[in-house]
């Protein structure tokens, strides 16, 4: 059986695409099928992230529209042949896709793929409502700060409200050296606010922005975010495993700091 | 009957149901005062013709002609029987007559293209500007982009492989001629440094005007030269 995971976190900028880039990639690395479904319907970009966008021929709405088989608009990844890519439409906006017509979409994918991640747009309008439409779990990508903890915390209650019933977040971006300082929020302040399982923490890294521009996901690579996004798919999976330990050595200063902060 | 002229639109053009017993002067007057009313509604549209409902001889179906081209500014390509064979017979020469028409003459367009905008020309378009990643061109004839097509474009929509697309810098996602489609190539993992190479090697060799056409069912890109112009 299938499972549609929607990624989702209110605010924009926060990760999400890369999130949906780097998970997807890394369940195809598990010899899992996957596919994902950019819902962004105007301002598409996980294409470009995955550097597939001189593929794209058809779209999402195409499909929706009968413009098109559904074999026709799956774009095969170029590197690993059981990940597909549904495109968005990039000349209509979110209207041209209904909640109702996103379940039916998501059904008739179910058969062919184990998992199908849905990357959702910023906002709580029309195309949040379409991606969380089929969805059977999510996760919720949010950075330490407050305004997009607030964000989060508002998704997280719609989610709630229109029954998805697994709910995880991801905190993106973690700077452990501005933590150290008591200028980041750490991992467990964000879980304390939000609180639903933690399912990763994903530092911030350069890396991340190269493998961006460059449409080739890190996750599986070296580096510690690449650590981390491959760490999340097998939790996804349901394994077991132990955060990264982003921890840069503290000294003794740091620890007094540490002491004051928390009275 | 009530009105002697009634106007049926059909798939090329519109179909004139004429009274059959009035006399042919006074159903003409008819016709011309019927065009003189909606000559604001066809504005100048290229149409076919057809008649039904009365037998006509061939000068006054001429006649009738005269008096819709005096009457609007309507441009009656032909006079269509109510016959499928010739239908599709006169379908064809309707399509070529516009794609030669595409193919023949041109649009400009002055501005950029940016993402998720889409131009869509009947004839062949020339772009004073840019052609961003995710806008897309699309005409039916040629297309001529006096500036960077960085985005899709789409020369030849009505299945003319003959046309082409050429641009002072051509860096596409995907052209599209005809039905062929060719994509760019994809980014290896060696250029690294992508976007400062790519910026570096336009300084030193300034950007090249090039040419997209189709050659044994492919698209190749090809530097604008006098051997190739007459090629085309």
């Amino acid at each position: 059986m299938s499972e549609v995971i929607v990624i989702t976190s209110g605010k924009g900028g926060v990760g999400k695409t890369t999130t949906t880039a780097n998970v997807g990639t890394g369940l195809a690395q598990l010899d899992k099928k996957v596919v994902l479904i950019d819902t962004d319907i105007g301002l598409r970009n996980l294409d470009v992230v995955m550097g597939l966008e001189n593929r794209i021929v058809y779209n999402l709405v195409d499909v929706v529209e009968g413009n098109c088989r559904m074999k026709q608009a799956l774009i095969k990844d170029k590197r690993y042949p059981n990940l597909s890519l549904l495109p968005s439409a990039q000349t209509r906006d979110k209207s041209a896709v209904s909640p109702g017509q996103m379940v039916k979409l998501i059904d008739s994918l179910r058969e062919d793929f184990d998992y199908i991640l849905l990357d959702c747009p910023a906002g709580i309008e029309q195309g949040f409502k379409n991606a969380i439409a089929g969805a059977d779990r999510a996760l919720v990508v949010t950075t330490p700060e407050v305004s997009a903890i607030r964000d989060a915390d508002r998704i997280i209650g719609l989610l709630g409200a229109n029954e998805v019933r697994q709910t995880d977040l991801i905190v993106n971006r973690l700077r452990m050296d501005m933590v150290k300082r008591g200028d980041m929020m750490n991992i467990n302040d964000v879980t304390d606010i939000l609180a639903i399982n933690l399912i990763g923490a994903i530092p911030d890294d350069e890396q991340i922005v190269i493998s961006t521009n460059q449409g080739e996901p890190l996750v599986g690579t070296d580096c510690l975010a690449g650590k981390a996004f491959a760490n999340i798919c097998h939790r996804i999976l349901g394994e077991n495993v132990p955060l990264l330990d982003l921890e840069i050595k503290s000294n003794l200063w740091g620890k007094f700091k540490d002491i004051f902060k928390k009275n | 009957m009530s009105t002697p002229v009634v106007l049926k639109s059909n798939r090329y053009g519109i179909n004139l149901i004429l009274d059959s017993e009035m006399g042919f002067d006074e159903l003409l007057g008819c016709i011309a005062k019927r065009f003189q009313e909606s000559a604001g509604f066809f504005k100048d549209a290229r149409l076919a013709v057809s008649f039904e409902g009365r037998e006509l001889t061939q000068e006054e179906e001429f006649r009738i002609v005269e008096a819709i081209t005096d009457n609007s500014s309507i441009e009656v390509i032909c006079i269509l029987d109510n016959d499928i064979l010739r239908e599709e017979m006169i379908r064809q020469k309707i399509e070529q007559f516009e794609e030669e028409q595409s193919g023949r003459t041109g649009e400009f367009y002055k501005g950029t293209l940016r993402s998720g905008q889409v131009l869509d020309c009947e004839s062949s378009i020339v772009i004073l500007g840019d052609i961003n990643p995710g806008a897309k061109i699309i005409s039916k004839g040629n297309i001529v982009v006096l500036g960077a097509l960085k985005g899709n474009a789409y020369a030849g929509a009505s299945g003319n492989c003959q046309a082409f697309v050429a641009a002072l810098e051509m860096d596409p996602i995907q052209i599209r001629i005809g039905d062929i489609i060719g994509r760019s190539a994809d980014r290896t993992a060696s250029d690294r440094t992508l976007l400062g190479k790519k910026r570096g090697k336009k300084k030193q060799e300034a950007a090249e005007p090039q040419v997209a056409i189709v050659k044994d069912g492919n698209i190749y890109i090809e530097p604008i030269t006098k051997g190739l112009l007459n090629s085309i």
